[in-house]
């Protein structure tokens, strides 16, 4: 999706427990919800 | 599956995005679903040398999910656009970074975020961030105008992602770095759930 909207050089960094011991973390783990860095560049 | 946003009631879920964060500008300390504040932004391993320069005030409302300065921080004198600008943790952060010569735009649709922002930008002298209204799929920010654009646990609350994806691309100038943080999903999600405006809210 990133690239097709004309990005490039996309780069997932590591996942981070963003909900772990926060009132979401229930739903967050129902569906593996994790929080990750995300870069990309314009060409 | 059918299109997400034939699936989404948008205007529903910005009035309850914005019903969210309005209590997060409100009462940044309150119980949410998600963590917030200063030991959030320590958690996801924010650079200290520039968050520790940041007073608390400036960090309550923080609501990041990873960071987006994981990789590389903005560089002194370039401009950078912050999506969903929200208390404005992220804007001031980058705001250091850029420096005097620098610029820093927030884009937020949440007025009491942007009560927020202005008014610490304006107490902390922070003359290198400026704050405006609107939707992030609809940035109010002239095309190629940033060096970076930059944004945390936002993208996540729009269905239109390729739409705030083009956005992305058309603020940048060419050469321009996307340095955002939201989250992902493992498991697929069901079209039940994608019509639960709570699960999308947390």
């Amino acid at each position: 999706m990133i690239r097709g909207a004309g990005l490039v050089d996309v780069e997932l960094g590591p996942p981070v427990d963003t909900f772990a011991g926060a009132g979401g973390e229930e739903k967050a783990r129902q569906f593996g919800t994790y929080g990750y860095p995300i870069r990309a560049r314009k060409p | 599956m059918a299109d997400i946003l034939q699936i989404v009631d948008v205007d529903k879920l910005r009035e309850e995005v914005q019903s969210k964060y309005r209590e997060v500008a409100e009462k940044p300390e309150g119980d949410y679903h998600f963590h917030t504040g200063r030991p959030q932004a320590i958690r996801l391993g924010y650079d200290r040398t520039v968050l520790d320069q940041l007073p608390e005030e400036a960090c309550k409302a923080f609501a990041g999910v990873a960071n987006p300065f994981h990789w590389d921080k903005p560089k002194p004198g370039e401009r950078v656009v912050d999506l969903g600008s929200g208390g404005g943790t992220d804007s001031f952060f980058a705001a250091l970074c850029v420096g005097k010569k620098g610029r820093v735009v927030g884009v937020d649709m949440t007025p009491a975020m942007l009560d927020r922002s202005r008014q610490l930008a304006q107490q902390l002298g922070f003359d290198n961030a400026e704050f405006r209204e609107g939707l992030i799929e609809d940035a109010p920010v002239e095309d190629g105008w940033a060096d970076v654009v930059i944004s945390n646990g936002v993208f996540n609350l729009c269905p239109d992602k390729l739409g705030v994806y083009r956005q992305v691309a058309r603020i940048l100038r060419p050469g321009g770095r996307m340095m955002v943080a939201d989250i992902c999903v493992e498991k697929p999600i069901p079209e039940s759930a994608m019509h639960d405006i709570d699960l999308w809210t947390g």
